[in-house]
């Protein structure tokens, strides 16, 4: 069988906060049809990686490639192909979640951006709420939200941190359904998560970060 | 840090250096955890003493004033620069009050000198919709979450509790609209007389609208102070709009009342204000025993993150904050479908949110009216500044999309657009907007008091197209800039360690409307302020985004960095 593209691309990824280093030396390669799982502590580094990969943190060393273009966070291409889940999602306060569905969809230039939106806004299970702005919804309902607007839009890489959160057990069942479902059809997936179940059913390999340590002090002058 | 820390740091770790290891997928089942035996504690059943809730107000009191780490003199020694400000500004206000007498003496037209004897009028009907609009806002009576949590739920009188936090309210509502209005007042050269009483009526009416906010929370209802916030606020558009249309000559002077009765009025204001005062902050003390938790503690939350918002001086944060809740007191919008594919699907809702939330238009409305009433009051020099910046402010709230796109990278990023192209989206239609507010004004520009502007066709259309377009730049300077960085080494002031940032944030947006609008009211060509602006656009738009150049060589370098490595790595391999 012939071997999938390489989709994302980590090179000797080095990333520390003054002298505590919380990543360092990280390789990674994500082929299509692949889903990594980063998992381990608290603060063990799997956002980091996340928002190094994403472009949103500046790494100090290493490069990351997605589809063997340089990850930047402002580069058309790459906003084009990665569709990301991590904390910093921002709303319009003005718009509901429909039109910020819409709004995705029609930016990305989906055709017939309005059958995309029902799609996913019924699979989200946010029918009931498509008039709500976003300031009225609940934590759960955010994170569905979240997540729609990576489902609405076009992608070859898709990048979740703990995307279980706040999801009632019947929602993490649907994500895991989803995410199987975005492999088979060749999309690759890097996602950070501390649901053993959720790991399990997506995860074609899982990476254990075994977490932040300090810099080795330099050597004092005799 | 410390040897000592770092040690600690190490002793602390229970997992040894190892920043990533690949795992086989099934862990071994872990053992069944054994539950230890708990006791638990249960209060015994007791008669509960009564609290006196002065008492306990007082207990708190002297709990804060026991943490606090400075005497008021240490405070004020401290803050001598701020005395100083205080002394110069002051020195500033005098001279700029002896101007305004002396300009009356110039102003000797009836026309004139009767617009400028409205302005006080327009002060005390804007400084009641404030009071009104501030009171609806905080509450006007809140409390924090943490007397929310511990004080609310117990059985205390809550009227004793809050009595002061009513009275704080409505004293400070009187206080500012009276200083305020006295100043209006002293700028349009009134006699002592008819400044006392229209700083009088000003401070007790708002006092007692203040005190209606208060008597109107505690049983929840919001239609009455609505009204009337609303009538006081198309008042102040309207007597704005005479003050103009009477120093323009549109209409006769004689419409307004004469001085007297004018007089007259405003005792009748004023004791009308006295009276409204006693009967609503009666009824206001006595409902304060039905007033709900809930309706506290959300004053006393937007306060705490105003607050916040205050201390880094992020202005956009705190208007970030305001939004989110008139948002979430809306709530629900009927959903309207999108138009257009790529960045147009951007420009279309822009479109769309001018109809959904009309209440920026009043302040478009208003800006309007400020080039008339400048040229009309003689102050046609500075009117591209002053006009500029009503603008600015006015055109903030539509540039919603733009502060969404800037403020966090995650919805930017979800947008497969480069940032200028992006900015350039969100800009479009408040730029229509400053476009059609130019073409509008153009004829204050013109001139239209005898004593005002004499520009041609062209050079007035000009003049407003430069002003709207430096209103528009500093709206988007002021929703684009970024919160300060206290990261970055900190400069030293006499007030503590600032990130250098931080002065800045006072300035942003008022910078580019007056270096922009600079070069029309020094006399020069119109072109060197069309040049300024357009530098100011490029800038703006992220064209040359510093941050993105810098991370996309950085980028650069750590792949050559990378390249270098793979090549000794080879070369080491083959030996």
């Amino acid at each position: 069988m012939a071997k999938r593209a390489s989709v994302l691309k980590v090179t000797g990824l080095r990333k520390a906060f003054g002298p505590v280093v919380i990543i360092d030396g990280f390789d990674l390669e994500i082929r299509a049809g692949e889903a990594v799982a980063l998992t381990g502590r608290n603060g063990a580094g799997k956002s980091t990686v996340l928002r190094c990969v994403v472009g949103a943190e500046r790494p100090d060393e290493g490069t990351v490639t997605v589809n063997g273009v340089t990850v930047s966070e402002t580069n058309p291409q790459i906003r084009r192909d990665v569709a990301t889940v991590i904390d910093d999602l921002d709303f319009f306060p003005d718009l509901s979640v429909v039109e910020h569905l819409d709004l995705l969809a029609r930016a990305h230039g989906i055709p017939d951006a309005e059958a995309a939106v029902d799609e996913v806004l019924h699979e989200v299970q946010l029918v009931a709420q498509s008039g709500q702005l976003p300031a009225t919804l609940s934590s759960g309902q955010r994170r569905r939200l979240a997540l729609a607007t990576a489902f609405v839009r076009p992608r070859s890489l898709l990048i979740l941190d703990e995307p279980e959160q706040r999801l009632d057990t019947e929602g993490v069942q649907w994500l895991a359904q989803r995410l199987q479902a975005e492999r088979a059809r060749g999309l690759a997936i890097l996602m950070a998560s501390h649901e053993p179940s959720l790991v399990k059913a997506v995860a074609t390999r899982e990476v254990r970060l075994a977490g932040a340590a300090l810099a080795p002090e330099p050597a004092e002058a005799e | 840090m410390s040897k000592k820390s770092r040690k600690l740091i190490r002793a602390a770790a229970v997992e040894p250096v190892a920043p990533a290891a690949q795992v086989a997928l099934d862990p071994e089942p872990a053992a069944e955890p054994v539950e230890p035996e708990r006791e638990f504690y249960f209060v015994p059943a007791f008669e509960p003493v009564e609290v006196d809730e002065k008492e306990l107000h007082d207990q708190i009191k002297q709990w804060r004033h026991g943490r606090a780490t400075r005497t008021l003199g240490q405070v004020l020694s401290d803050g001598y620069i701020a005395l100083f400000a205080v002394v110069l500004l002051g020195a500033m206000l005098g001279n700029v009050l002896v101007q305004a007498q002396s300009g009356a003496a110039a102003c000797t037209t009836t026309e004139c000198g009767v617009a400028r004897l409205m302005m006080p009028t327009a002060m005390v009907l804007a400084g009641y919709a404030l009071t009104l609009s501030a009171g609806r806002l905080f509450g006007p009576v809140l409390a924090s979450a943490a007397e929310g949590f511990w004080l609310m739920d117990a059985p205390l009188r809550r009227r004793r509790l809050l009595r002061a936090r009513l009275v704080l309210p409505v004293v400070l509502a009187g206080v500012l609209t009276a200083a305020l209005t006295a100043l209006v007042a002293a700028l349009s050269g009134m006699d002592a007389v008819g400044l006392g009483l229209w700083t009088a009526a000003a401070g007790a009416g708002s006092a007692a609208l203040m005190a209606l906010a208060g008597a109107e929370q505690a049983i929840e209802r919001t239609t009455g102070v609505r009204s009337v916030l609303w009538l006081f606020g198309i008042g102040t558009l309207a007597v704005l709009l005479l003050v103009v249309s009477i120093a323009a000559g549109w209409v006769p002077a004689s419409i307004a009342a004469s001085a007297e009765t004018v007089r007259w009025a405003v005792v009748g204001l004023l004791a009308a204000a006295v009276a409204g005062l006693v009967l609503w902050l009666s009824l206001a003390l006595r409902r304060l025993e039905r007033i709900r938790r809930a309706r506290l503690l959300s004053g006393g939350s937007l306060v705490a993150g105003m607050q916040g918002a205050m201390f880094a001086l992020d202005f956009g944060l705190i208007r970030d904050i305001l939004v989110e809740r008139e948002a979430a007191a809306r709530g629900h919008v009927r959903p309207v479908r999108g138009r257009g594919l790529g960045v147009w699907a951007l420009v279309w809702r822009d479109l769309q949110r001018l109809g959904r939330f009309p209440k920026p238009w009043i302040g478009l409305a208003v800006s309007l009216v400020v080039p008339y009433a400048a040229d009309a009051l003689r102050m046609s020099q500075l009117n591209p500044l002053v006009s500029g910046l009503a603008l600015f402010i006015a055109l903030v709230p539509f540039l919603g999309s733009l502060r969404v796109l800037t403020r966090s990278g995650g919805m930017a990023r979800s947008l497969p657009f480069k940032t200028s192209t992006l900015r350039s989206a969100a800009m479009l239609v408040p730029a229509g907007l400053a476009l059609l507010w130019a073409v509008l004004v153009t004829p204050a520009f013109i001139g239209i008091a005898q004593t005002g502007a004499d520009r041609s066709v062209v050079g007035g259309l000009t003049t407003a197209l430069v002003t709207g377009l430096a209103g528009v730049l500093g709206g988007v300077r002021w929703v684009t800039a970024k919160q300060p960085d206290f990261g970055v080494p900190m400069m030293a002031t006499p007030g503590g360690a600032m990130p250098p940032t931080l002065m800045f944030n006072l300035l942003r947006g008022i910078d580019v409307v007056a270096v922009v609008t600079a070069p029309l009211i020094m006399g020069a060509p119109a072109t060197w302020s069309l040049g300024i602006a357009l530098v100011v656009f490029v800038l703006l738009r992220g064209t040359f985004n510093m941050d993105e150049l810098k991370a996309e060589q950085e980028a650069l370098k750590r792949e050559q960095q990378t390249q270098a490595r793979e090549k000794i790595r080879v070369t080491r391999s083959t030996r």
